[in-house]
């Protein structure tokens, strides 16, 4: 890894990217020899694609990898699927004969074979208690799960940028305390926890939102927003506290940087600076966190999901994990898998669209 | 008491003609000693949507789906099959057997042949007709199938007799054979032709029935919404239009989500120190249980293979004031398999050792020293009770390790003999059906901590008698022999509550039926807004 910048926010940039080379084309470089074949086209020559390229192609491991883990702490746990599925009340014969029906009994690897090769050919398997399709069953909850994530992003990023670049301009001041104490609350309360109060306010005694259940947008925008608004809450307040708190001390080190100084000068007013200048350099840092938390974030559904009743994949995991249905599990991981390693590669081209100098090569070319 | 009440109920069963809607073999249960909270009877007025709350860890989790035949989790299930399914036989308070699809059954003087009745005119609602050849059919496949939950009937054959009578052939006479509808998966039927069409893995998700209400949309173990079916047999009901049930993480969720409203009930409160809050704002009906805690001991291994340090255990044991400190005083105190709620109880068993320190320090030195591994099923209950027997049996000079493991862990210690001391809870409303005695005192069942011929043999005479005084008498006998032998010691059963908001009436929601397997069943063809 070639790393050609002293820029903290480069360093940042390449945590979050080990693969890639961040380098600033120096003066004077030889032009290439025309392309052929398919890099005629710009996007396939375009660093970025083959970075894309380069990612997906590191995912594949990364994927095969989980899915075995999953595998392997599913089936280290104790019990199996048919006991689970039968309850604690059926026989030892009972449950040998639904063991055998699932083929619960082949070997551990026999098993991960069956479901790792008609994986490949597109079929996830079907759900072991319910007997439906694990793909169905991903089409039917993802779209709930999607929507609290995006929501519960958007509110994270609407706590953090403004209340960090507002809480750097006066370090020390009362706004800057009031939010750094409202922030390290945030930090410290669990999900779960946040996610009571906010129905005891919000739904209970206000009766402002729901406290349980969601509605899809079919039943009008209106109502499926606020059936997610205490759950966006609850798992993008103390992400959005955090990123309040590492977002602050970037914009501050920004603003004692020599180009602030150079825009003081020339008589820049304040508060352009702070907006125009300082808080767009300090973004690298929140990407990188966001691209690095993206398992946390999605961990956080799995709670915030039982507690407000939605019919998400988080919900969804948390009863596969209980039931002991490995195909259900083996599909949610690889989403999950696939969902993470896209988060990373969508940071990393964000860091280019944000710095124009920032170019993304192969360090062996 | 009881057996006076079981003679009538006998005469009915051992006549060979039973009739319509007359109390069935359940005609005894204790209802009266219960004790029922506020309960509201009112008529209801048709129309409405009742959204109704489930507890995720036990009624709200249904990961096998909804047939009867593949649903694992069917007795936990019953709310949602009764809507869908409706019922055989129902449960009625007083535990009298009312008749639903069945009209009624007769039991053959050798209690070999049992044949049910059904209801004439009655179509699935898939429009195919409900006849003897679809519950034959259900039978078989159920009796087939691999859940926990089918009767144990020694059956040789089901046969079906003109288009509305089921005949049910025994190898021996079966006496809770009509009280096992109340807990196992016989009770709800399948349109056979909608599961041919749609096949096992579909039928599942969206299962046709002939009772009150259809399926409209099943999110697994998340929310399942209903709608009111236009075809069904009672006239003007079901009340409801529709009847949504949702899946909630606790009790404490479910308190603060009825709070928020738009939510009208919510079934098997299982918190003592909520019942005052939900009681504020709603009704509140206790629900007795009828399977009472036991702390099972297992006598093949050490040191319960040793009487003295199963004498310790009971003596060291205080009931009455866990029962006082942990739940308020709120379960009553049993010293056998049965619940106040239930079949034969029995408030006192002779000879049964209570508590007594001084006792118990002295068998614990007759038995050489008692250490001890205390396991339990993880429930909010399980933990206190664990923590509150392993302070009490320390002070006996016990040794004591406890440990709440998940059920699947606790299977795994049964299946693997090695474990030495167990809570769970025995029993049902008939002693012989669904999770019954046999199940934690049987010695074929790999659940149980005893394995002793002569009360092998106590119960399968108690299950074959036919005349329910007698059978009450020797459910007694084996009482007093597993007190005797001090084979496990019993505490109460836990009570749960049916929430329900002010302005809803109902069967089982809001008035009093006895629990048939894990809750008492909620008749939801009668459950509706009274308008108060």
């Amino acid at each position: 890894m070639t790393v050609q910048s002293t820029n903290r926010t480069d360093n940042l940039a390449a945590a979050a990217d080990p693969e890639a080379a961040v380098s600033v084309p120096p003066p004077g470089t030889p032009q290439a020899p025309p392309p052929a074949g398919l890099l005629r086209f710009p996007l396939l020559r375009s660093s970025r694609f083959r970075l894309a390229v380069r990612r997906l192609l590191t995912a594949i491991p990364v994927v095969w990898g989980v899915t075995f883990l999953g595998f392997t702490v599913l089936n280290l746990l104790p019990g199996d699927a048919a006991q689970a599925l039968l309850g604690a009340d059926a026989t030892p014969q009972e449950v040998a004969k639904l063991s055998h029906q699932l083929h619960l009994d082949q070997p551990f690897f026999t098993r991960y074979w069956n479901w790792l090769t008609s994986a490949l050919s597109g079929h996830l398997g079907n759900s072991l208690g319910s007997g439906q399709q694990v793909t169905a069953i991903l089409v039917q909850r993802l779209p709930v799960t999607f929507e609290l994530l995006l929501y519960a992003f958007i509110v994270s990023l609407l706590i953090a940028i403004p209340v960090a670049t507002f809480a750097a301009r006066k370090p020390g001041g009362i706004f800057d305390s009031i939010t750094t104490f409202i922030a390290l609350v945030g930090l410290s309360v669990a999900p779960y926890i946040l996610a009571l109060l906010l129905i005891l306010f919000f739904a209970v005694d206000l009766s402002l939102f729901p406290a349980l259940g969601w509605t899809p947008i079919s039943g009008g925008l209106g109502s499926n927003l606020r059936s997610l608004t205490l759950p966006a809450l609850s798992l993008g307040f103390p992400i959005g506290c955090f990123y309040t708190r590492l977002l602050r001390a970037d914009v501050l080190e920004q603003l004692d940087e020599d180009y602030v100084v150079t825009a003081h000068a020339k008589g820049l007013p304040g508060w352009r600076v702070l907006l125009r200048h300082a808080t767009p350099n300090s973004m690298f840092g929140l990407i990188t966190v966001v691209a690095l938390n993206a398992g946390t974030f999605l961990g956080g559904t799995v709670i915030v999901e039982q507690i407000f009743g939605l019919p998400g994949i988080g919900e969804e995991l948390f009863q596969a994990i209980q039931t002991r249905d490995s195909p259900v599990l083996e599909g949610i991981v690889v989403v999950f898998a696939v969902l993470v390693v896209v988060i990373g590669l969508l940071a990393d081209l964000l860091y280019a669209a944000l710095d124009p100098r920032i170019r993304y090569d192969n360090p062996g070319q | 008491m009881a057996a006076v009440l079981l003679c009538a109920a006998a005469v009915a069963a051992c006549s060979g003609k039973s009739t319509t809607g007359a109390a069935g073999p359940g005609g005894a249960a204790g209802g009266a000693s219960a004790t029922p909270g506020p309960q509201n009877s009112a008529t209801p007025k048709p129309g409405g949507s009742f959204t109704m709350l489930e507890e995720t860890g036990l009624t709200g989790a249904w990961p096998t789906g909804l047939d009867p035949a593949t649903d694992g989790n069917g007795s936990a299930n019953q709310s949602y099959l009764n809507a869908i399914y409706g019922n055989l036989f129902e449960l009625g308070a007083n535990g009298q057997t009312i008749n639903d699809l069945a009209t009624g059954y007769t039991i053959t003087q050798d209690g070999k042949t049992v044949t049910i009745h059904l209801r004439q005119g009655v179509t699935f609602s898939d429009g195919t007709p409900f006849n003897a050849a679809a519950v034959a059919f259900n039978f078989k496949r159920d009796l087939a199938s691999t859940v926990g939950d089918k009767p144990n009937w020694p059956v040789s054959s089901i046969s079906t007799s003109g288009n509305y009578d089921v005949v049910i052939h025994l190898t021996q006479a079966y006496a809770p054979i009509i009280n096992t509808f109340h807990d196992s998966n016989v009770n709800w039927i399948a349109s056979p032709t909608a599961l041919q069409k749609m096949g096992e893995n579909a039928f599942k998700l969206a299962p046709v029935g002939a009772g009150p209400f259809t399926v409209v949309s099943d999110t697994v173990s998340s929310e399942l919404v209903l709608k009111k079916n236009p075809h069904y047999w009672a006239k003007g009901q079901p009340y409801l239009d529709s009847l949504t049930f949702k899946s909630v993480a606790s009790d404490e969720a479910a308190l603060e989500t009825m709070q928020a409203g738009g939510v009208d009930g919510y079934e098997g409160m299982q918190t003592p120190q909520l019942v005052s809050a939900f009681g504020k704002q709603f009704n509140v009906l206790d629900v007795p249980s009828t399977s009472p805690y036991v702390i099972q001991l297992n006598t093949a291994i050490a040191p319960f293979n040793n009487l003295n340090a199963r004498e310790a255990v009971y003596y060291a044991t205080d009931v009455n004031l866990i029962d006082q400190r942990l739940f308020g005083d709120l379960h009553p105190v049993t010293q056998g398999f049965t619940a106040p709620n239930g079949l034969f109880y029995e408030k006192s068993v002779p000879g049964y050792r209570t508590y007594d320190l001084a006792k118990a320090k002295a068998a614990v030195k007759a038995a050489g020293g008692v250490t001890v591994d205390l396991m339990a099923t993880q429930s909010s209950v399980t933990q206190t009770v664990l923590e509150a027997l392993q302070t009490m049996w320390q002070a006996a000079g016990m040794k004591v390790n406890i440990h709440v493991n998940q059920l699947a862990n606790v299977i795994q210690q049964f299946q693997g003999n090695k474990w030495q001391a167990s809570l769970q809870t025995a029993g049902a409303f008939d002693p012989a059906a669904g999770l019954g005695v046999n199940f934690r005192f049987g010695s074929k069942s790999v659940f149980s901590g005893v394995h002793d011929p002569k009360l092998d043999t106590m119960f399968a005479n108690a299950t074959s008698t036919l005349d329910n005084a007698k059978r009450g008498q020797l459910y007694n006998q084996a009482a007093e022999y597993i007190s005797q032998n001090a084979y496990a010691p019993f505490l109460f059963p836990v009570n749960g509550w049916n929430i329900a908001a002010k302005n809803v009436s109902g069967p089982g929601l809001t008035t009093l039926l006895p629990a048939s397997a894990v809750r008492p069943e909620i008749l939801w063809a009668q459950v509706g807004f009274t308008g108060q």
